[in-house]
């Protein structure tokens, strides 16, 4: 079985969030890029599954979608583990667009498992892996928390509220990945990036999709209010605090 | 006649057993890597003398030290006696070297004394290791074995001296008997031969003494490389090739500054070969070290030298919180290794596997984990062992062959590579510390108006980006404004200097820093760098020059002792007058760089008394923070080391814990408020204080 990883190219989670000058874009200056952190997750347990062979998983490969400066980051998952990587050349402009070339790869290869992180870090749609499913007419299931293989066997572990439901679903299907699908995520190690340069990166065109979306205009949240400090034995202060500006009370 | 053909005998055996010995091991040392070349002899030589012949580092426990300083000194004096006796047994002779005339009476009169004095310390050597519950004897290295071979080895030095003072003895009386002149001078044994009524017996128990005597050195010669003992060999030679670089110094390794270049060139990274050409790279080898044919000559002469006395584990941090890790285990299971896997590797070549490896097999990514690199072993070994250089060679192979760092490790890899700095904070923050609390100078805004200051401030992260350290790096600063110095910040320019990249075993993360920072100073031009961090003092002193980027570097308590010195700062107002202070060595400035007086003489230029603790200097015991420990959980243990280091300063009685370090800060920091002491003792760093005094 072979295990497609989709990835998205997004900035550093420290980065200090700026827009074009009419607020339409995101800037992306001075940016560092990471993959995903929802969809690393879903690499790394990719990777465990491939590595107990007892899986029966032949090949992981990564996809995502965006120009050639995507590449490193697709570099840095294939220095992780992956065994190849597809790059769909175009311009990720919504989850419909991202969706469809998605599609068009999943559908492409012989996949019986393809992982999406359950949102992206920069714009959190969460809409892809469902989208994705849909298009490509297998099931889903989303929020995946576990995932288990035993032979062409599947089981899912989901968080619901108060406890843990456990799925199982025929192959293919498109996982939606949440924390705990894997534990930590797996970072290279430097005999893994030397090998990775010497790995297959494809470049494939873009098939015709819509973009259903169209960006009116980004707003930054308010600042913070700072602080306050409220004195240890000053209750009357802090309840008059918390009723008049907090309004808790 | 007969005499000499059974000497030569026994001399042939004990050569050829000897060379047999010999050649095994020289087949195992072809099996281990190289390490750094052997140079500087003078250098080499003056250290030989100071460590190993002058036993200097011994001392570092004057009683047992001294004893022991007795009996290799004797060793050296009764050394020239048995060479004599050899030539004696080979060629008929009799006390050949008497023609050295008042020498050779001095040699034996102290040859005489040292083998009474050699046999008393052998009974109290065996008395502490037989009836005293020495603590360094023990631990979970410490077999049944080693026991037994110390105790072996101590039994047969002891016979040697007996027979030694019995062959002297003997030859006294004999010679008496038969009026001959006396060659030598032998104190111990006239006062001994005193107590023995002479009788024709005399020629025979100098025989059997002179016998028993040169018998046992040659048994002992040969026990000696298949026991602990091999120390008597190896420990001097083991000294002459000793580390000379700085105990704070890592060694770069050059097979991943040719991985990383390509890397930072992702042109030349991803480029496609050239049409045609068949490019077949290389794979370099192994990264660190994962068996005993990773490690380095070095290290396995070291393993040879060992003679496992336990000082380096008796100040081991990690070891006296109760973690697994123990130094001595470390260097004792690369020769067990050795031994196991030689045979195989000298006979099937370096492909040659039992599937078995040093690390997990015999040491544990548990006891890897848990050691602060704070150098105290290496600091501590009489004979010059480095220890962390194997720890070091462990940790890298983990991470770079495997990624197999503990998690909280590999995410402040990830913080590195994608905001620059271990935690995670944006680098456009970097310059938060300083707002609306002191003007700082930025490197880019001097340059813009085309002035170059003489100095860069290096902040560094826990300088931008930890709340209680901020205070430090404001302190420092305004200290510098009052002074009217010329310098400048990097600012959002600024990333890390790799110290804990490279420590926690990603030489890879490391060198990339190193190598991007190193761009960015000479784009500025720095020629001198001030920190207030000893990690990034030492990386930067004694580390970037490997990389091509050497630099005038100056922690921030010699910068301010030099000040005092040429008496820019008097330092009488603010509120420490009376006040105790006691300060903690930073195991990067002091072990790792041997500055232990510039900060204690900034905090004598205070109105304040300074206290020392226990353990200080070179005996420090590290905060607990090094080695890339800040930013994991301890490993498994009974004790915090920065409780255990909490405890030695308030058994000072003092107010105030004088830090210079910004991990020992947080550290003792923490500490404090762990004890709930915060009303005693507060912790604050040397520029503080002296900014305190300066009414800053």
């Amino acid at each position: 079985m072979r295990i497609l990883v989709c990835i998205s190219n997004v900035p550093d989670t420290t980065t200090k969030v700026k827009f074009s000058a009419d607020n339409t874009s995101f800037d992306d200056g001075g940016v560092q890029w990471i993959i995903n952190p929802w969809d690393e997750l879903a690499l790394t347990r990719a990777m465990e599954l491939k590595e107990d062979t007892s899986n029966g998983v032949s090949r992981v490969t990564v996809v995502s979608v965006g120009p050639a400066s995507v590449e490193p980051t697709l570099r840095k998952a294939l220095a992780i583990g992956a065994d190849d990587a597809i790059r769909v050349d175009g311009e990720a402009g919504d989850a419909h667009y991202v969706a469809a070339q998605l599609a068009s790869v999943a559908g492409s290869g012989d996949f019986g498992v393809i992982l999406c992180g359950i949102e992206s870090s920069d714009y959190n749609g969460s809409a892809v892996g469902g989208m994705l499913s849909e298009i490509l007419d297998v099931p889903s299931v989303s929020a995946i928390s576990g995932l288990t293989m035993n032979g062409e066997e599947v089981t899912i572990t989901r968080d619901i509220d108060g406890g843990k439901e456990e799925v199982s679903v025929p192959a293919p299907f498109v996982g939606v990945v949440q924390k705990g699908i894997a534990k930590e995520p797996r970072i290279a190690a430097m005999r893994g990036i030397m090998m990775a340069r010497k790995k297959p990166l494809q470049v494939v065109p873009a098939v015709d999709a819509e973009t259903l979306t169209e960006t009116q205009e980004f707003a930054m949240p308010e600042p913070k209010a700072p602080c306050k400090m409220v004195e240890a034995d000053n209750v009357k202060e802090l309840v008059g605090l918390l009723q008049n500006e907090a309004k808790v009370l | 006649m007969d005499k000499q053909i059974i000497f030569l005998v026994t001399l042939l055996v004990t050569l050829g057993v000897f060379g047999y010995t010999t050649r095994r091991f020289i087949g195992f040392f072809k099996q281990t890597r190289g390490g750094f070349p052997v140079k500087q002899l003078g250098r080499r030589f003056g250290v030989m003398m100071e460590v190993a012949i002058g036993q200097t580092k011994i001392f570092r426990r004057p009683v047992m030290g001294l004893l022991h300083a007795l009996v290799f000194w004797g060793f050296l004096v009764i050394l020239i006696g048995s060479i004599e006796m050899v030539i004696d047994g080979l060629f008929g002779t009799e006390k050949v070297l008497a023609f050295l005339g008042v020498v050779y009476n001095i040699i034996m009169a102290s040859g005489d004394i040292f083998a009474l004095v050699i046999a008393i310390a052998i009974i109290i050597f065996l008395f502490r290791r037989l009836f005293m519950n020495v603590k360094r004897f023990s631990g979970i290295e410490m077999k049944h074995i080693s026991h037994l071979d110390a105790n072996i080895a101590l039994t047969i030095i002891f016979l040697l001296m007996v027979s030694l003072l019995g062959m002297n003895t003997f030859y006294l009386l004999t010679a008496a008997e038969a009026g001959h002149e006396i060659e030598g001078v032998y104190p111990v044994s006239t006062m001994l031969a005193g107590f023995i009524r002479a009788g024709s017996g005399s020629h025979f128990w100098h025989e059997l003494n002179w016998w028993l005597h040169i018998g046992l050195i040659f048994v002992f010669a040969n026990y000696l490389p298949y026991s602990k003992h091999f120390h008597v060999f190896m420990s001097v030679p083991n000294v002459f090739l000793s580390r000379l670089e700085p105990l704070g110094k890592i060694d770069t390794m050059e097979s991943i500054t040719k991985e990383v270049k390509i890397m930072m060139d992702p042109d030349l990274a991803f480029a496609s070969p050239p049409e045609g050409a068949e490019v077949e790279e290389e794979t370099p080898e192994r990264f660190g070290i994962l068996d005993v044919e990773d490690v380095s000559w070095k290290n396995y002469f070291d393993s040879l030298a060992c003679t496992e006395c336990g000082r380096c584990t008796s100040v081991c941090p990690a070891n006296l919180t109760g973690k697994k890790l123990s130094p001595r285990k470390i260097v004792m299971d690369v020769r067990a290794r050795m031994k196991e896997k030689g045979p195989g590797l000298v006979k099937n070549g370096k492909e040659y596997s039992d599937n078995r490896s040093l690390i997990r097999d015999f040491i544990s990514e548990e006891e890897l984990w848990a050691c602060t690199l704070c150098n105290a072993c290496a600091q501590e070994c009489p004979i010059n062992i480095n220890h962390p250089s194997l720890i070091m060679g462990m940790r890298r192979y983990l991470v770079m062959e495997e990624s197999a760092a503990p998690g909280e490790l590999n995410a402040i890899f990830s913080n590195i590579e994608n905001n620059g700095a271990p935690w995670q904070f944006s680098p456009e923050d970097r310059m938060l510390w300083a707002e609306g609390k002191v003007e700082v100078p930025v490197m880019a805004d001097l340059l813009a108006k085309g002035e170059k200051p003489e100095y860069l401030l290096w902040v560094g992260s826990a300088g931008a980006f930890d709340d209680r350290y901020k205070q430090v790096s404001t302190a420092f600063a305004k200290v510098l404004n009052h002074l009217g110095i010329s310098y400048a910040v990097l600012g959002v320019e600024e990333g890390t200097s790799g110290d804990v990249a490279r420590r926690a075993g990603n030489e890879m993360l490391f060198q990339m820093q190193a190598l991007m920072n190193i761009e960015v100073f000479e784009g500025y031009e720095v020629k001198k760098i001030l920190t207030c961090d000893p990690h990034a003092f030492n990386t930067f002193k004694n580390e970037y020059p490997d990389l091509g980027g050497t630099y005038k570097v100056v922690h921030h308590s010699q910068f301010l002792r030099d000040r005092i010195d040429e008496g820019k700062l008097t330092l009488n107002g603010g509120s420490l007058s009376g006040k105790k202070i006691t300060f903690h060595d930073p195991c990067y400035l002091g072990r790792a760089n041997n500055e232990y007086k510039a900060p204690r003489q900034v905090l004598d230029a205070l109105p304040s008394t300074t206290l020392e603790m226990d353990r200080n200097r070179s005996f420090a015991l590290c905060c607990g923070a090094g080695g890339g420990q800040m930013f994991k959980e301890a490993e498994k243990g009974e004790k915090e080391v920065f409780l255990e280091r909490t405890e030695d300063a308030l058994k000072t009685g003092a107010d105030i814990i004088a830090t210079a370090c910004p991990y020992c800060m947080i550290m003792m920091t923490d500490g404090i408020k762990y004890k709930n002491k915060e009303e005693e003792m507060k912790n604050y760093d040397i520029a503080e204080l002296v900014a305190m005094s300066l009414d800053l």
